[in-house]
Parts: C-alpha cells; sequence; structure tokens
C-alpha cells in the first residue's frame, strides 16, 4: 500500500505527499483533537436538535466500538476525518472542480466554487463531508476568536478536513523564505498538535524517513476501508493487545 | 498625464478631509467622557496585522494548571495550545483547554460590576466599580471580621496568596475551598492522604508511563483526573515503550473511557475497591507472589484479618480473578496502583485510599521509576500555594454556621456552591440567612444569582497569576499566567479588587499587601524564584528574569527532579476498611448512582462553552444533555431502551434523564455525566439536561469528612416520554466497527 | 396487428379488422367534423376545471414559497442530513425523468415501428414528456446549496479559465436533460404545426391570433407536408439515443459512486425500463382523465387504452424481470452491506415502503394481463396510478433507502422529509398537472391531421369485382 502511494503519478508532481497516522493504541477519545479543530478551522456548532439529526459539522469525529457483551465487553475508539484519498470519490463527481487534487496528495476544497450539490458527501465512503445546512452563528463577541487564516463558510456549501492547509502553507512559505526544506515534524495540524498521548502524527508520506512512513510501514498498519481502493492519506495503526 | 495640483483642488482636498474629520470626531466628543481619540490605524507595538503573537500562559479551566500558548492576531486570542517547554503538559491540551477562547469571548460574559435588586430576581443593575467597591468596604467595616467568609474553588495560587494574606490580615477566618471539581477527582483526600501516608501534602504523582503494569482504582486519568494532560501523555508513552505496551488495568463498575483503553476492565461493585486491594496485598503476601511476595513479608502486618473469600464475595469477583491480578501485579517489574476519585467518594473513601496506596508500598513503588513520586512543592516557602481544598464536612460546618447566623458577609469565587453541592446539604437556604453575598463569578450562574453584588473577574485570558503544579511533572516547576489580551470589558481581576480593597482599609490589611498591583506582586513571586540554580534560561538581573518568567510561561527546573515517598504513616498497623455504606435501602432503591464527571463538561463548568456542548462524550457519543447509562439487562428487565426519559429518585430527591443503553456497566449501576442542569450560567447551559448532584445524600466518609458521592442509592420510574438525543453514532449501527 | 388480423369479420362487403377500425378511428365523419369534434371540447371550460386551476395554482405558490424559504434559510429546512445528502427531490427528479421517457416511446418508438394505433395518443404522450422534464429540470436548481451560483455548471468563457468538470455524472445529467428537453419540444412543436394551422383556419379571437403567430405560417403545401414528415422521421430516429442516455445517465448519478445500494452495473437498464414502465402508467392515468374531463371518448377510445394498458403490463414484466435480476444477484452475492440494507427493506424501518412498491408495482401488471380491465377506464386510472405511486417509492428505496447505510455502522442514518420539501414536491406535481391542464384547452390535444393520416392509409378498392381491403404506405 505504501509503495503504491508514492509510485502514483498523481503523488509524483510535488516533492511531498501529506500523510497522517494515527496510533490507535494511544488514542483515548479524549476529545481534544475535536475541540482544536473546531478553534482552529472556524467549524461552527449546530446545537442540539440539528446535532441530534445528524448534521453535526464535526471535520474530526472519533468513532467508538463496542465490542463483546457485559462483563467481557470492550470499547475502541478511532478518529476519522477526511481520509485525503488518492483515488478520491468525491473529486470526480463535482460539477464545478469545487473537490480537486493537490499536486500534495491532498483532497483541496475550494469553499467559494461549491455549488452544493452535495454529491461528493453522497459520494464519500467515509460519509467525512459536512454541509453546512444554514449559515454559521456566532454571537458576539464569539466572532472574535475565528481564525483569520480560514474562511467562514455560508451555507449551502460543503466543507470537511483540509489536513490545516493553512498551517502546511505557512510552514512552506516561511521554510522557503528561509531558503531551506520543511523538516518532519514542523506542520502540525491542529488535532496532532493538542493530541495529548500524541496518537496522531503527520507528516511526508513521500519522505521514507519521516515518522509518518515510519509508521505507515508498521505491521499493525491498515488503512479504512482498504478494499475500496481509495488509497487514504490517513493510515491508522491497530490496537495491541498485551498477554501476561 | 501629469496633473498638477492646483491650489484649489489641494484646498478641496484638505477641506474634505477636514470635514470628514469633523463628521467622525463630533460623535465621539458627544459623549464626552475623556476617550483618546486613537485611530485604529495605529496597532499596538508588537502586533503586526494579519501576523501572530504568541503569548504564555497558563489553563485554568481545571486545577491542572497546564502551560499554554495563545495566538493572537490583532489584539484577539485565536487560539490556544499546549505551551511545548512546560514540563507539565509538554505542548498538549486537553479538550477543555482549547475551549478556553470561548470564555474569553463568551456572549454571556458580564461586561460590568452588577447589583442585583433583590436575590434571585436575576435583574441586574450596572454599578460603577467604585461604588461597589465602597459598598463592599461599608459592609467590611461593619461585620464582625470572624463573620466573614471566603468561599472558593480551586484557585490559582497567586490569588490564594492574596485572599490568605488579607483575611489574615483583617482576622477572617481562612477561605473555604471546595468545589465539585475537586471533590470529583479526590484531591482533599490524595493529599490528606499524603500527608498521613508520606508526611507531605503533596499530590502523589504516579508514573505511568515508565510503569509495565497499571492498576487503577476509578482514576479517570485520561479524561477528567487531576492532571489529565499529562496523565494522557504520560498513557501514551505508556503504551509506546520500547520493552511492549505495558498492561492496564481498571476496576471500575462502569467501563468509563479510561477502562475502554485499558486492557481488562474489572467491573467491581461500588465501594469495594479498598477491599480488593487489601485482598491483592494479602494474597501477595501469603503465596509470597513474586519478589515483592518476598520482600514485602515486612508489611504483613498490614493485612491481619484480611479474608480474601469474604471480599472476593463482596466485590462481586472470582478469587481466582484476585489471584490473577495479584500475580499479575507481583510479577511485574515496574507496576503502579493508582487510587481514583471514585475511591475516596465513598463512605469508605479513606481507608481504600490507603489500603490502594499500600500496594504500591508493598510492590516497592514509592519513588521508582514507574512508581509513585510526589508533587514537587514550590520552590521557595515564600511562595505560597494552595492547600488542600476542605473536605465537604467543613462545607457543611459552614452551612451550619449560616444558618446559624455566624456569616455576615460570603464572598464566593471561582465555585458554584449552590450548583454543585448535593440539594439536601441545604446551601441555597443557608445563602438566603447570610446578609451579604458578593460573586466573583464572570458569569451569571447559580450561585450568583443568589448574590447581592457582582464583581465579575476577568477570564483566565486576561488575567496575572502563577501556579506551582500538583500533581507536578518530573521537576519543580510554576507556571506564570499573563493576560494575552486586554480585559475586553470592565471587569476586574479578583487579585486586584483583594488589592484595592486591602489598600482602601489600611492598617493591617494594605501592610500585609504591600503591592500597588497584582503586576507588581507578580514581579515580586518572579524574584523570589530568580536565583534558583534550576533555572531554564539565563538571566542576568530580576528585570531580565521577569521577562523570561513571561515569556517561556513560568519556570522550571532544567533537569528532573523528583521527590521521593517516604511511608511515614505505613507499616505494621493493620490497614482497616469498613464495608461501604449506601443512602436508601436496597429493597426501594436497588441501583447505585455512578454520577461521574464528564469529559467535556468537567462538573458543569464548561457547560457554558458551545464547543464542549457540542463535543459527544467518547463513550455514548452524546452531546448537548443529560443521560443515564443503563445495563442493556437492566433496561430490558424495566422495559427502557434508547431515547426513553426515566425519572430517577433517591431519598434526597429526582431528577430526569434520558436513557442510554450502555454495555460497559454493572447491571446493579447506573451512571449519569455531571455537568448539565444549570438554571443558569448563559444561553448554552441553560435549561439543559439534569444535575445528578442533586440526588446525591449529603453523606460523607468520617475518616476524612470527604463527600461519599458514589454513596447513593436510586431507583428508575418510566415517564413514557422519549427524546432524541444528539448522538454522533447511529444507533442502528449498534456500536459496530465494521460490517462482516 | 396479427391478433388484428385474425379477427377480420366480413360485413356489407367492407372487410377492416374491427380493432383497427376502432383505433384508426374509422369513422364516416368528414375532415370537418373531426376538427370541430377536437376544437370543440378545448373550449369548454367548467367551474370544475377553473377549481382545479386555481386549487393547483394555490400548491405551485405554496411550493414557490418554501422553495424561497429553503433559499432563503439554507438547505437545513429541506430535512436531508449526513449521510442522507439526497432525499425528496432527487427521489422526485429521477420520477420526473422517468415519466418524461413514455411520450418518446409513444411517439418516436410506435412511430419507427409503424404502430399505427398510437396517432390520437402521441400529442398527450409528448406534452407530458415536455411537462414531466420541465419539472424535473426545476430539481437541479432546487437541488443545490447555492442556487444563484448554479451557473458555474455551465462551460461558458471567463477570465479565470474555470470549468466544469466534464467527469461529473451532474454535468452529464445536465446536458442530457438540456438535450433531451429541447428535442422533445421540437418534436413535439413540430407535429403540432398542421393542428395549430388547422386552430387557426378554425377559430377566431384570441384563440385565432395565437395560433396565427405558434402555426409559423402553415399552409399544408406539399413541400411543407414533405419537409415535415422528413423532419419528424429523423427526430423520432435521433431523440431515441437521447431518450437512452438520459435514464442512463441518471442512473450513473448513482451506479458510479461506491455507495452500497447505488453501485450497480444493471442500473442504467432498470431506470429505462423503470421509466417507461412508469411513463406509460402516467400516460394511462392522464388519458382516462383527459378523455372522461373533455368528453374525447371519440378520439381515445377503448381500443387506445387497452393498448396502454398492454404497453403498461409488458414494460411492468421487464421492469419485474431487471429489478429482480438485480435483486437476486444481490442476495446471493451476501455482501455486508448490502445485507443490511436488503434487511432494512424486508424487515427493517423500511419495510413499509419496501412492501408498498411490491403490491403497488406487481399486482396493477397481473391485473393488466387481463382485457376487461384494460378496457375499464376507472380501473384502468387506479392500476396506472398505484404504478406510478410503486415506482416513486421504488426511487425513494433506491435514493435515500440506500443512503441509510453505508461500509461504516457509526455514520448510518436517518431520515425525515419536511414541510419545505414536501411542498415542493408537492409544487412540480401541482405545476405538472396545471400545465397539462391548460396545455389540453389550449393545443388540440390529439393530432388531428395524424388521424386523419391514419384514415388514408385504411380503406378498401376494388379489385375486379371484389372489394379488398388496402394499407397504404403514406410515410
Amino acid at each position: 500500500m505504501t509503495t503504491r502511494l508514492s509510485d502514483n503519478p498523481t503523488t509524483r508532481l510535488s516533492d511531498h505527499r501529506w500523510g497522517m497516522a494515527i496510533d490507535l493504541d494511544k488514542c483515548t477519545g479524549c476529545q481534544a483533537c475535536v475541540v482544536s479543530c473546531h478553534a482552529e478551522n472556524n467549524v461552527p456548532i449546530v446545537g442540539e436538535e440539528e446535532a441530534a439529526y445528524g448534521r453535526t459539522a464535526h471535520w474530526l469525529r472519533i468513532e467508538r466500538y463496542w465490542e463483546g457483551e457485559y462483563p467481557n465487553v470492550k470499547a475502541k475508539f478511532m478518529p476519522v476525518m477526511c481520509q485525503q484519498c488518492t483515488e478520491a470519490p468525491c473529486e470526480a463527481v463535482c460539477p464545478v472542480y469545487a473537490t480537486y487534487h493537490s499536486d500534495e496528495g491532498l483532497n483541496g476544497q475550494i469553499y467559494n466554487r461549491c455549488i452544493g450539490t452535495r454529491f461528493c458527501g453522497s459520494a464519500c465512503p467515509y460519509k467525512q463531508r459536512m454541509y453546512n445546512w444554514f449559515d454559521p452563528v456566532f454571537p458576539e463577541p464569539l466572532e472574535q476568536q475565528l481564525n483569520p487564516d480560514v474562511t467562514v463558510r455560508s451555507r449551502g456549501i460543503m466543507e470537511k478536513c483540509t489536513f490545516c492547509v493553512q498551517r502546511i502553507r505557512r510552514v512552506k512559505e516561511d521554510a522557503k523564505a528561509e531558503g531551506r526544506e520543511v523538516t518532519d515534524g514542523e506542520i502540525q495540524p491542529a488535532c496532532a498538535q493538542s493530541c495529548p498521548t500524541n496518537a496522531i502524527v503527520f507528516g511526508d508520506l513521500n519522505d521514507p524517513e519521516s515518522r509518518v512512513s515510519q509508521m505507515a510501514r508498521s505491521s499493525r498498519a491498515f488503512r479504512l476501508l482498504e478494499n475500496l481502493g481509495t488509497e487514504p492519506g490517513v493510515v491508522y495503526l491497530k490496537g495491541g493487545e498485551t498477554r501476561v | 498625464m501629469q496633473e498638477k495640483l492646483s491650489r484649489r483642488n489641494f484646498l478641496k482636498l484638505v477641506g474634505g478631509a477636514a470635514a470628514a474629520g469633523t463628521a467622525v470626531a463630533i460623535p465621539v466628543a458627544a459623549k464626552g467622557v475623556g476617550q483618546q481619540f486613537v485611530p485604529y490605524v495605529k496597532p499596538p507595538e508588537e502586533a503586526l496585522p494579519g501576523d501572530a503573537t504568541w503569548y504564555a500562559s497558563t489553563c485554568r479551566m481545571c486545577p491542572a494548571g497546564c502551560g499554554i500558548m495563545v495566538r493572537t492576531i490583532d489584539g484577539r486570542a485565536k487560539k490556544i495550545e499546549g505551551n511545548p517547554a512546560y514540563p507539565l503538559n509538554q505542548g498538549k491540551l486537553c479538550a477543555r483547554g482549547q475551549a478556553g477562547v470561548q470564555s474569553l469571548y463568551n456572549p454571556d460574559r458580564l461586561k460590568n460590576a452588577v447589583k442585583q435588586n433583590g436575590r434571585g430576581s436575576r435583574s441586574f443593575e450596572p454599578v460603577y466599580w467604585d461604588a461597589a467597591l465602597d459598598e463592599v468596604l461599608a459592609k467590611l467595616d461593619s461585620v464582625d471580621p470572624s463573620k466573614i467568609v471566603f468561599y472558593a474553588g480551586t484557585m490559582p495560587d497567586n490569588l490564594y496568596y492574596l485572599v490568605s494574606e488579607w483575611l489574615t490580615a483583617i482576622g477572617a477566618p481562612a477561605p473555604v475551598i471546595y468545589d465539585l471539581h475537586a471533590a470529583l477527582e479526590g484531591r482533599a483526600v490524595s493529599l490528606q492522604a499524603a500527608e498521613e501516608m508520606f508526611g507531605a501534602a503533596q499530590m502523589p504523582v504516579y508514573d505511568i508511563a515508565n510503569a509495565d503494569v497499571v492498576l487503577s482504582f476509578g482514576a479517570n486519568f485520561t479524561e477528567t483526573w487531576q492532571s489529565p494532560v499529562a496523565y494522557n501523555k504520560a498513557y501514551g508513552d505508556f503504551r509506546g515503550q520500547a520493552g511492549g505496551r505495558g498492561f492496564f488495568i481498571q476496576c471500575e463498575p462502569r467501563l468509563s473511557a479510561t477502562a475502554a483503553v485499558a486492557d481488562e476492565w474489572v467491573p467491581i461493585r461500588p465501594g469495594v475497591d479498598g477491599l480488593v486491594a487489601l485482598a491483592l496485598g494479602r494474597i501477595i503476601i501469603e503465596e509470597r507472589l513474586g519478589t515483592a511476595g518476598t520482600l514485602g513479608q515486612i508489611y504483613a502486618g498490614m493485612y491481619r484479618g484480611v479474608d480474601v473469600p469474604t471480599i472476593a464475595n463482596a466485590a462481586g469477583l472470582e478469587i481466582e480473578q484476585l489471584h490473577r491480578l495479584a500475580r499479575i501485579l507481583a510479577e511485574a517489574d515496574r507496576p503502579v496502583v493508582i487510587p481514583g476519585g471514585y475511591t475516596a467518594g465513598q463512605t469508605n473513601g479513606y481507608g481504600s485510599y490507603q489500603a490502594i496506596q499500600a500496594l504500591n508500598l508493598v510492590l516497592s513503588r514509592l519513588g521508582r521509576r514507574g512508581g509513585v513520586y510526589l508533587s514537587q512543592p514550590a520552590p521557595a516557602e515564600t511562595l505560597l500555594t494552595m492547600p488542600a481544598p476542605n473536605s465537604f464536612a467543613d462545607v457543611q460546618a459552614l452551612i451550619e454556621r449560616m444558618n446559624a447566623g455566624q456569616v455576615e458577609m460570603l464572598f464566593v469565587y471561582g465555585a458554584n456552591p449552590v450548583f454543585e453541592l448535593p440539594q439536601a446539604a441545604g446551601f441555597k437556604e443557608a445563602l438566603a440567612k447570610v446578609p451579604f453575598v458578593v460573586s466573583f463569578s464572570s458569569f451569571v450562574d447559580e450561585t450568583a444569582v443568589q448574590s447581592d453584588l457582582i464583581l465579575p473577574n476577568n477570564t483566565y485570558l486576561e488575567n496575572w497569576g502563577y501556579q506551582v503544579a500538583s500533581p507536578g511533572a518530573d521537576r519543580p516547576a510554576v507556571a506564570c499566567q499573563q493576560p494575552v489580551v486586554r480585559p475586553l470589558y470592565d471587569t476586574r481581576s479578583t487579585a486586584s479588587v483583594i488589592l484595592d480593597l486591602a489598600h482602601a482599609m489600611g492598617g493591617a490589611a494594605a501592610e500585609a499587601l504591600p503591592w500597588g498591583s497584582e503586576m507588581l506582586f507578580m514581579e515580586d513571586v518572579a524574584s523570589i524564584l530568580f536565583g534558583s540554580s534550576l533555572n531554564p534560561y539565563t538571566a542576568q538581573t530580576a528585570g531580565e528574569f521577569w521577562a523570561a518568567f513571561r515569556q517561556h510561561g513560568g519556570w522550571w527546573s532544567d533537569r528532573p527532579l523528583q521527590q521521593e515517598p517516604e511511608p511515614v504513616g505505613l507499616g505494621q498497623r493493620p490497614i482497616i476498611v469498613t464495608a461501604p455504606a449506601f443512602d436508601g435501602s436496597a429493597r426501594d432503591y436497588p441501583l447505585t448512582l455512578y454520577p461521574y464527571p464528564s469529559v467535556v463538561m468537567s462538573d458543569g463548568r464548561g457547560a457554558n462553552l458551545p464547543w464542549l456542548q457540542e463535543t459527544p462524550d467518547p463513550m455514548t457519543t452524546v452531546a448537548w444533555n443529560t443521560w443515564v447509562e443503563i445495563n442493556p439487562a437492566t433496561a430490558h428487565r424495566l422495559h427502557l431502551k434508547n431515547n426513553d426519559v426515566v425519572k430517577i429518585v433517591s431519598p434526597q430527591g429526582e431528577i430526569e434523564a434520558t436513557v442510554v443503553e450502555y454495555p460497559g456497566i454493572r447491571p446493579d449501576v447506573i451512571a449519569i455525566p455531571v455537568g448539565w442542569g444549570h438554571e443558569d450560567y448563559g444561553r448554552y447551559a441553560e435549561n439543559r439536561g439534569s444535575n445528578p448532584i442533586d440526588l446525591l445524600a449529603p453523606i460523607t466518609d468520617p475518616e476524612s469528612g470527604a463527600l461519599a458521592w458514589g454513596a447513593t442509592r436510586v431507583r428508575i420510574e418510566r415517564t413514557n416520554r422519549t427524546h432524541a438525543l444528539a448522538r454522533l453514532e447511529s444507533l442502528h449501527g449498534e456500536g459496530r466497527e465494521s460490517l462482516s | 396487428m396479427s391478433d388484428s388480423v385474425s379477427r377480420i369479420k366480413k360485413s356489407d362487403g367492407i372487410i377492416i379488422p374491427e380493432d383497427v377500425r376502432d383505433q384508426l378511428l374509422l369513422t364516416t365523419l368528414s375532415d370537418d367534423e373531426l376538427n370541430q369534434k377536437m376544437l370543440g371540447p378545448m373550449q369548454k371550460t367548467g367551474p370544475m376545471f377553473w377549481t382545479a386551476v386555481v386549487v393547483l395554482a394555490a400548491i405551485f405558490a405554496w411550493g414557490l414559497y418554501a422553495w424561497g424559504y429553503q433559499i432563503y434559510w439554507g438547505f437545513g429546512v429541506s430535512g436531508i442530513n449526513r449521510p442522507v445528502y439526497w432525499g425528496m427531490y432527487i427521489t422526485t427528479f429521477v420520477f420526473w425523468v422517468g415519466i418524461s421517457h413514455a411520450g418518446t416511446m409513444i411517439s418516436a418508438v410506435l412511430r419507427i415501428f409503424k404502430a399505427d394505433w398510437r396517432r390520437p395518443i402521441t400529442r398527450g404522450a409528448e406534452a407530458m414528456t415536455a411537462f414531466a422534464l420541465m419539472m424535473a429540470g426545476l430539481f437541479p436548481l432546487i437541488h443545490v446549496g447555492r442556487v444563484w451560483k448554479v451557473y458555474w455548471m455551465i462551460p461558458y468563457p471567463n477570465n479565470r479559465h474555470l470549468w466544469p468538470n466534464f467527469q461529473s455524472p451532474l454535468m452529464w445529467d445536465m446536458i442530457a436533460i438540456t438535450t433531451y428537453l429541447v428535442g422533445s419540444s421540437l418534436y413535439l412543436y413540430l407535429a403540432l404545426l398542421p393542428d395549430l394551422g388547422m386552430a387557426r383556419d378554425n377559430s377566431t379571437g384570441w384563440r385565432y391570433k395565437l395560433y396565427r403567430i405558434l402555426a409559423l405560417g402553415w399552409r399544408g403545401t406539399e413541400p411543407g407536408w414533405h419537409k415535415l414528415e422528413t423532419a419528424l422521421g429523423i427526430f423520432a430516429i435521433v431523440i431515441i439515443p437521447v431518450f437512452l442516455s438520459v435514464h442512463s445517465i441518471v442512473s450513473w448519478d448513482f451506479a458510479v459512486t461506491s455507495q452500497p445500494g447505488w453501485h450497480s452495473t444493471i442500473y442504467p437498464l432498470l431506470f429505462i425500463i423503470g421509466a417507461i414502465f412508469s411513463g406509460l402508467s402516467a400516460l394511462g392515468s392522464i388519458l382516462v382523465v383527459v378523455r372522461w374531463g373533455m368528453k374525447l371518448d371519440f378520439f381515445l377510445r377503448k381500443e387506445h387504452l387497452d393498448n396502454v394498458g398492454k404497453l403498461v403490463m409488458v414494460a411492468g414484466l421487464f421492469w419485474l424481470y431487471i429489478w429482480f435480476a438485480s435483486l437476486i444477484v444481490n442476495w446471493y452475492g451476501n455482501m455486508p452491506v448490502i445485507r443490511e440494507l436488503m434487511h432494512d427493506e424486508f424487515s427493517g424501518e423500511m419495510a413499509p415502503f419496501f412492501y408498498t412498491m411490491m403490491i403497488a408495482n406487481v399486482v396493477p401488471i397481473i391485473l393488466l394481463m387481463f382485457r376487461r380491465v384494460r378496457r375499464s377506464p376507472i380501473l384502468l386510472l387506479i392500476l396506472t396510478l398505484s404504478v406510478n405511486v410503486g415506482m416513486y417509492v421504488e426511487r425513494f428505496l433506491l435514493v435515500s433507502g440506500s443512503l441509510l447505510r453505508n461500509y461504516l455502522p457509526f455514520n448510518w442514518g436517518q431520515f425525515r422529509p419536511t414541510w419545505v420539501s414536501l411542498s415542493i414536491v408537492a409544487m412540480t406535481f401541482a405545476g405538472f398537472i396545471l400545465f397539462y391542464m391548460l396545455f389540453t384547452r389550449l393545443i388540440p390535444y390529439v393530432p388531428v391531421w395524424e388521424v386523419k393520416q391514419g384514415r388514408l392509409r385504411y380503406g378498401t378498392r376494388l379489385v375486379g369485382r371484389v372489394q379488398v381491403p388496402t394499407i397504404t404506405q403514406v410515410d
């Protein structure tokens, strides 16, 4: 799988293929990443009724799975965000190219190009595209918190995890201004930065030495719905087991 | 084509500008309150428009006091990150810490000091600060100082410093420190036990990161317990150790989010934690399991009279299971045993706490890598730090005094006792008998509604402060809190209000608090730290140090330095753990209530932040409302299903909540998250869910005086109503990971 | 026709198959009388007609208000959510595109196959196509979140060099439906010309002025007829691939994704045949109502209803076959997520819809096998309406029902339509009926010239002393 990513011609256009590795053995479901994402990306809140009707806007959600029955019951956590697929099902179906593939392997979402057909949302097997059902509300002075690097989305358009593209760009531009390469670990999306257990690691999958590449080569590595052939840029490391 | 600026055009331009200038200036002048006419185009010196400025400060969303970096742009706080240099949280931050900006920019903040037209009327009149302080001073003058009470939640050390000095100077009793968060995490019990067992009232620190076996009794350290970011970080390291991913056992009646990441969950009965610990110790010593079994023989006296089969029976466990756990512990290289908040929240909490801590002694884990340390105290004795919170028994004593008319004036800071204390304790009724109540709350919470005057504190992002990490990191550390934005409104930090009051009172009070402003006080604090040999940064002068102290977000040792606990109070004396007692008869109230702190709401202080309201609970994925977790078998027996609204009745009261069938809970226990059920506290918190604390009986552990918040029995009654909870998870998916 | 030929009767020396006689309206009426029989009912509008117009217009206006409400407040008022991103609108869109298919089926396919009985009902079918497509064409507008930006789907030159994405099935959709709408409208209009001329020549007042403009100077000259016949012949052939492509493309809106329940290779066929099934049924319902409302028993005879009923029945059997083929493959494939979907349909949340669809679709297929049922207008009306209910539900199950389930059970969905989406859906039904009603009063509903042309084809001729039936090739 890993080799396929770097072999793919769409990812070879650039030096980078941004990817993320999430060690499920470390995820405690603490929700720090979820709130961090809200804060960084101006993700609106929708209220109880809308949330109960599947309209929360979390770009990042922690899925919790139950296994077994009491008393031998276990629960597992899995943070799921846009998987930044190499062969993204959402991209082909957008009639206006509001979602597109960047040469660094990201699924870009151009908010002001989106006309809101929700086709991408239907095509996404991860159901990880969020629609703005209403205009977002930020009662004064909550709007003062809004991150000026990220657009506030109006009603009627799709949004999703961008791997904090604004942070990627800032680091790249800073590195360029200083005439150097971006170093591994320099770019941190909001979720990875806050993750208290360091379960989320971000980096360049094209760099075989990067931490994310090393994690992607782990024997525990898998990708979500791998059989669909979407070749996600998010790699999960499945939880381990200790025998005593 | 170049056009010369003719005289006429020049005059036109100037005239136009002048006209525009007047047009703008007139309304400003008309206001006439001496505002400076500073154009918006002139930015603050350090701020470039559009460029982020980062300020290091300290998080105050819970008592842990993590180091933070706040990103500000154009004078507005945008994002809070962990301070990577601060040894406690090492650049990480939790959900509640992230949401701190929403308390700063909360639409429901009080914008100025207000006076209430009759308590409970919720009709507030703005007052000038000077007038408000005059009123407080007049009252302070007229009442007997011994009848002044300062009621506080866990507060930053700087405020404790000022408040306690001030109270001492005016002859008032020491502040009563109590809040629900501290009660749920067993802070007071931890400190009391540490003092008795280790001779130092410092919070124990459990080195999970380097342990190979972790046995926790209800310590929800990945959620809210004591220092969740530090412990989460440690948990991540625990799983990533080179020698293997460790083995983690959680004993708790409910599969909490912490238990969910454990390798083994042992659903013991409520209140038997200490008994199980005794049994484990007894087995290790009696059967000489591992090295601990051999070396630990000197501690055999602690386990005199412990009967393993009886305990197994009481705990609802098989004897074999206890043997297995004992073997795992004894054969581990670096095991650690953690007593949690739920342990302390029982009528036998203190004994249990000791029994659990004693296992660390038997296993020789005190002061060892992967074992138990004590938090480092303040690096200088002159640097006051907040002591152990008061016990619930102390609060009950206060309530009695209030009822007896022995409290004439009550200050409330950082706590919301009307919401947080069990209704049956009668705080609200007692409050009505206090002639003058002053609240320092930044929001109109339930207690502020019952006060005469609200002197709103700044939010922590607008305030100064310092805090000695407790529980601490692997080294001494003092976090520095500084304003990252100018105060948004006409609010004042409580510390500066205390200083103002002391100065105005003159005499002993003014002498005790000689600082002209809280910043000068903070400079003094920095100068105490300046000169320590452990400095992480070089500073030649006190001024340089003061700057570095703020820039780095505090002071800490440049190398690890850990305090080893001395087992002074443990050894031969048998440890007594009584059988747990519960309020309510088992016949009328067949279920035991487990009210637990929600990972997003904490004890309810997060309820006014929309991000936290919308963040799903990790286990149930519910947001925005209160639910009650019921084992599916129990639910089936009671003919209940998901989204049914039920009435939960205890001998003390009743509340309503919506059913969540929860596979990870004992069938004889139900769990309700704490945090919702506010009557006041802003638009996001009000009239949303219910407060399980209302159900609790005001019973205490007689040894520690702590509230036995896990010792109330309840029953469930149907209402035949349903409510669609905001669950992120699809109920049809039945919690499955994938389809196969 | 073999069926008809076998029942040729000999009487009074005129030997014409009875069915053919009825189907072709071989009466002794003169051309003028025929004209009057058509033009007469067009001018009769009773109170019931106007009551219906007012009610329908009110529903339509209410739907427009609901649409405005949705545009103003946001799509949240429409009742869809994550993951059910497509709900009533797409369902109804597919439904209307399906309805539109019968018109082409009747007039183009039957024209090519020289099924002469089609003549009196072609116009009604073509009008149905045009109006159904208009209603379908509203949905891409209704359905997008920012309708004010919908022109970005059009490949117009702009200084940013932004182009629409021709990979997207929605682009194919837009192109195919526009083509189909233009093509079928032209086809409808071309075939109207001789009748508009006829109407012009037989009317006065505002109607005369209207028809004079609409008839584009049709005089019925020989070159005129020749060109018309050529054009119609070309259109009839060209429109068929368009007609096939439209519903294939609509099916690809779903089938190209990996969404369980959507992803299937058989969907183009299923959609086309389903479209013909529901479209013919709609035509059956309409014919019965128009025949009753305008008293067009002379033109629309039981023989026509009988034939439409047969077509419905045959299309239904085809649909059933393909639907079953799709079902059994999924059933035996037993893929977990498909199994969940089927479980949901057979015995879960969607079971009421599933069994409604089964009963509403299959019972008419069976009953329409009987001649007496087909020839009873009221039974035909009930059964064809039933088919349309069934086919609507089938589309709903396919579009929204599938979206309730996906590969990640954590993210399964729920769906409750709101007053807004139901009002907008009702608006298109009201609009369709309203426009169709007005159409019947403004445009000759039966193509009189085609009827006359049909009469010309069949005649008798003396060969020696024997009078023999003749069929003349006219087109």
